[in-house]
C-alpha cells in the first residue's frame, strides 16, 4: 500500500458519509409547501461526501491523488514538536478556567516555543530560557486579556475575579 | 445626487473620532498582519470576530474592512523583501517584487505596490460607491431561484475551479456544507445533527472553523515540515521611485485595475486569478520584457499588486448588494453581519443605508491611512519579518485562544478548535483547499433556505429553476464551469500527442 494515508482519508470521508446519513434518517422529511423538507439537504451532503470518499479511496488505490505536487505528503515531519504543541493547546483548554486566561496562555506559548526551538534543530532547556519564554508569553497574553475585559467588556477567565489577572 | 447625499452622510458617520479610530486600528492591524507571514485576513478577522458581542455594527464593520485590505497593502512588503513566497495573491508580486529587491531595488518595488494599491483601492471604492446601489435595484428584482443558482455558483468555482483537484475542493465543500447543517433549520426550525447537545443549536462558531483550519492548521502544519526552513530577507532601500519608474507603474496600476475589478464582483474566488492575469498582461505589453524574471520588472510588481486590490475592493459589491461572498474573508465578513442580525442583501442598503454608507465612506479614509502606514512608516513593519517563528507561532496560538473562547466562553470549543487544527493539517498535507469548507458553512445554509422557498415558489416542482430566464441562465453558467475546462482538456490532449 503506498499511498496508506490518502486511502485512509478516503475512508474516513466515508465514515462521515455514513454519519450524515444515519443523522438524516432522524430528521423529519415533512416538507410543507416546498416539496422537500429538512432532510433532504442533509441526504444530498451524505450522498455527495460517500461519492467523493469512494473518489478518494479509488484515487488513493491507483496511484496516489491526481494533480498533487511532485513529493507533497511524503517527507517525515517533526514529530516530538507537533506533541509539544499539542499538550500546550490541550493544556490550555484543561486549565484556561481554573488557573485564568493569561496563566494558561501563557503555558501554552511556553510549551509550543520549546516545540519550535527543537524543530528548528536548536532546543534550550536550560531555566533561564523558559523564564524569557514566560515573560514574552505574559507580556502578549496579558496586553490582550486586558483588552478584552477592560475595554471591551468580553468575558475571558481570570484567577481572579478581578480582570486584572 | 442621492449616493452623494448619502456617501456625505457616511463620510460624516466614519468621520466621527470613534469610528476614523476602529479605521485605524483596522488598518493598522491588517498592514500587520499582512507583513506577519502565517496568518492573513480572514484568521485575524475571524479571531476577533467576539467583538462583535460589544462594539456596534458600525464600528466594528469599519475595523474588519480595514483589516481585510491592509493585509493586502502589507502583504506586498513581505512578498517583496522575504525570500519565502506567501499567500497565493502575494505570490504573483514576489515573482518580479523579489527580483528587483535582490538587485538594491526593494525600495521602488514596495513604493509601487503600496501607490498602485492606492491608486487601484481608491477606483475600486468610487466603483463601489457607483455600483452597489445599482446593483442592489436589479437585485431586488432576483427571486430565490436565482439567488440559489448565484450561490451554486459561488460554490462551484470556489470549489471546482481554483483548486488544482476537483475532487478535492468538493470534498472540502461538502465537508463545509456538513457543518453548516449542524443546528437548527432555518425555515421548520427543528434541530439537525445536534445529538441533543444544547451547545450545538445555534451551530458551529465560524470563529472556530476558520481559525482552526487556518491559523492552528497552519501553525501545526509549519513546526511539523518547516522546522528546518530558513528564510532570508533582502535589504531594504529607500522608498523612491525615479521618472521613469512612475511613467512605467501608472498604466500597468490603471489597466490591473481594470482587470481585478471584474473578478472581484463575480464568484471566482477572490485575488489569484487577477493577479496572475495583470502579471502576463503586464509582461506581454512590457518594453523592457528582458527585464522580466531577471532584474525584476516594476510592471511585473504594480500590476498584480493594483489587480489584488482592486478584486478584493470589489468583492464589497456581491457581498453587501446579493449577500454572497466571493473570497475567504468576504465569507467571514458576512459571519460578522450575521452576529448582529444584519443579513447583506438588497435591503441592506434600504434598511442599513448608515451602516454601508460609513463602511464605504471609510474605505476612502482607510486607503489614505494605508498609504500613510505603508509608504513612510514601512520601516516599522519590516522589523516585524524580524519576529523569530517559534514566538509568531506560538503567539497566533494565545490570538487563536482569545478569539475561539471570547466567542462561547467554553473551554471545550478549545478541545474542538485543536480538532479542527489537525483535520487542517491534514488538508494542508495532502492538498485539500480550506476556502471551500469556510465558504459552504457559511453560505450552505443561506442557499438551502434559497432553494427551499424556490421549491415553495413552484408549489413542490424542481422546473421552477429552468421555468425563469435568470435562473435559467445561471444554471447553464454553472454547468458550463464545471463542463467547459474538462472539454478543453480532452480537446487539447490529442494535439498535444501530436505534437
Amino acid at each position: 500500500m503506498k499511498h496508506l494515508s490518502q486511502t485512509l482519508i478516503g475512508v474516513g470521508t466515508l465514515v462521515l458519509a455514513v454519519a450524515m446519513a444515519v443523522g438524516a434518517t432522524q430528521i423529519s422529511s415533512d416538507a410543507g409547501y416546498g416539496g422537500v423538507g429538512p432532510n433532504f439537504v442533509p441526504w444530498v451532503v451524505a450522498v455527495a461526501l460517500a461519492a467523493c470518499g469512494g473518489l478518494l479511496v479509488w484515487e488513493s488505490l491507483s496511484g496516489g491523488y491526481r494533480e498533487m505536487e511532485e513529493g507533497a505528503g511524503d517527507e517525515p515531519g517533526y514529530w516530538p514538536g507537533f506533541v509539544w504543541v499539542s499538550a500546550g493547546m490541550l493544556l490550555n483548554a484543561l486549565l484556561i478556567t481554573t488557573i485564568g486566561f493569561i496563566l494558561s496562555c501563557t503555558l501554552c506559548f511556553v510549551l509550543a516555543v520549546r516545540g519550535y526551538k527543537a524543530s528548528e534543530g536548536a532546543p534550550n532547556w536550560s531555566p533561564l530560557a523558559f523564564l524569557k519564554d514566560a515573560l514574552t508569553g505574559i507580556c502578549i497574553a496579558a496586553p490582550v486579556y486586558w483588552m478584552f475585559t477592560k475595554l471591551l467588556a468580553i468575558n475571558l477567565p481570570g484567577l481572579t475575579g478581578s480582570g486584572w489577572l | 445626487m442621492d449616493i452623494w447625499n448619502q456617501l456625505i452622510q457616511g463620510f460624516i458617520t466614519a468621520g466621527t473620532p470613534v469610528n476614523l479610530l476602529w479605521a485605524l486600528a483596522g488598518c493598522t492591524i491588517g498592514t500587520a498582519i499582512g507583513v506577519l507571514p502565517g496568518i492573513g485576513p480572514a484568521t485575524a478577522v475571524a479571531m476577533l470576530l467576539p467583538i462583535t458581542l460589544q462594539v456596534e455594527p458600525t464600528g466594528s464593520m469599519i475595523f474588519f474592512a480595514g483589516i481585510y485590505y491592509g493585509a493586502m497593502y502589507g502583504g506586498s512588503t513581505t512578498s517583496i523583501l522575504l525570500n519565502t513566497p506567501g499567500e497565493a495573491g502575494s505570490m504573483v508580486t514576489a515573482m518580479e517584487g523579489n527580483k528587483m529587491a535582490k538587485n538594491g531595488r526593494a525600495g521602488a518595488a514596495l513604493a509601487t505596490a503600496a501607490i498602485g494599491s492606492f491608486v487601484a483601492g481608491t477606483i475600486g471604492t468610487v466603483v463601489v460607491t457607483l455600483a452597489a446601489p445599482v446593483v442592489a435595484k436589479y437585485a431586488v428584482l432576483l427571486g430565490p431561484p436565482e439567488y440559489f443558482m448565484l450561490m451554486m455558483l459561488a460554490f462551484v468555482t470556489v470549489s471546482a475551479v481554483l483548486g488544482k483537484s476537483t475532487l478535492r475542493g468538493m470534498t472540502a465543500l461538502f465537508v463545509g456544507l456538513a457543518i453548516g447543517l449542524i443546528g437548527l433549520d432555518q425555515i421548520s426550525g427543528q434541530a439537525r445533527y445536534t445529538g441533543g447537545v444544547p451547545e450545538l443549536m445555534d451551530g458551529i462558531e465560524v470563529v472556530l472553523i476558520a481559525v482552526g483550519l487556518f491559523a492552528v492548521a497552519e501553525a501545526l502544519y509549519v513546526m511539523l515540515y518547516e522546522g528546518r526552513v530558513v528564510g532570508t530577507q533582502n535589504k531594504l532601500s529607500r522608498v523612491h521611485m525615479t521618472r521613469e519608474e512612475w511613467r512605467r507603474s501608472w498604466p500597468a496600476w490603471l489597466r490591473a485595475t481594470a482587470i481585478g475589478l471584474p473578478f472581484g464582483t463575480i464568484p471566482a474566488g477572490g485575488s489569484e486569478i487577477p493577479t496572475f492575469l495583470s502579471y502576463a498582461t503586464e509582461k506581454k505589453l512590457s518594453k523592457h520584457q528582458h527585464e522580466f524574471g531577471t532584474v525584476g520588472a516594476i510592471e511585473g510588481v504594480a500590476g498584480p499588486e493594483a489587480a489584488n486590490n482592486a478584486a478584493i475592493t470589489a468583492t464589497l459589491i456581491p457581498l453587501l448588494t446579493l449577500g454572497i461572498p466571493t473570497s475567504n474573508t468576504a465569507a467571514i465578513l458576512l459571519g460578522a453581519f450575521q452576529n448582529y442580525g444584519i443579513q447583506p442583501g438588497p435591503q441592506l442598503l434600504d434598511k442599513n443605508a448608515p451602516l454601508v454608507w460609513a463602511l464605504i465612506a471609510s474605505l476612502y479614509i482607510g486607503n489614505v491611512m494605508l498609504l500613510v502606514l505603508n509608504l513612510p512608516l514601512v520601516g516599522i513593519w519590516v522589523k516585524l519579518l524580524k519576529v523569530p517563528k517559534a514566538q509568531l507561532y506560538a503567539g497566533i496560538l494565545i490570538f487563536a485562544t482569545v478569539g475561539v473562547y471570547g466567542m462561547r466562553q467554553s473551554a471545550f470549543d478549545l478541545v474542538l478548535l485543536y480538532g479542527i487544527g489537525l483535520l487542517g493539517l491534514v488538508m494542508r498535507r495532502f492538498d485539500f483547499p480550506a476556502a471551500p469548507v469556510v465558504i459552504g458553512m457559511i453560505l450552505g445554509p443561506l442557499a438551502e433556505a434559497q432553494m427551499r422557498n424556490a421549491m415553495s415558489i413552484g408549489e413542490g416542482k424542481w422546473t421552477v429553476f429552468v421555468q425563469r430566464p435568470g435562473s435559467l441562465s445561471l444554471l447553464i453558467v454553472v454547468i458550463a464551469v464545471l463542463v467547459l475546462p474538462r472539454l478543453m482538456k480532452l480537446w487539447r490532449r490529442p494535439k498535444r500527442l501530436v505534437a
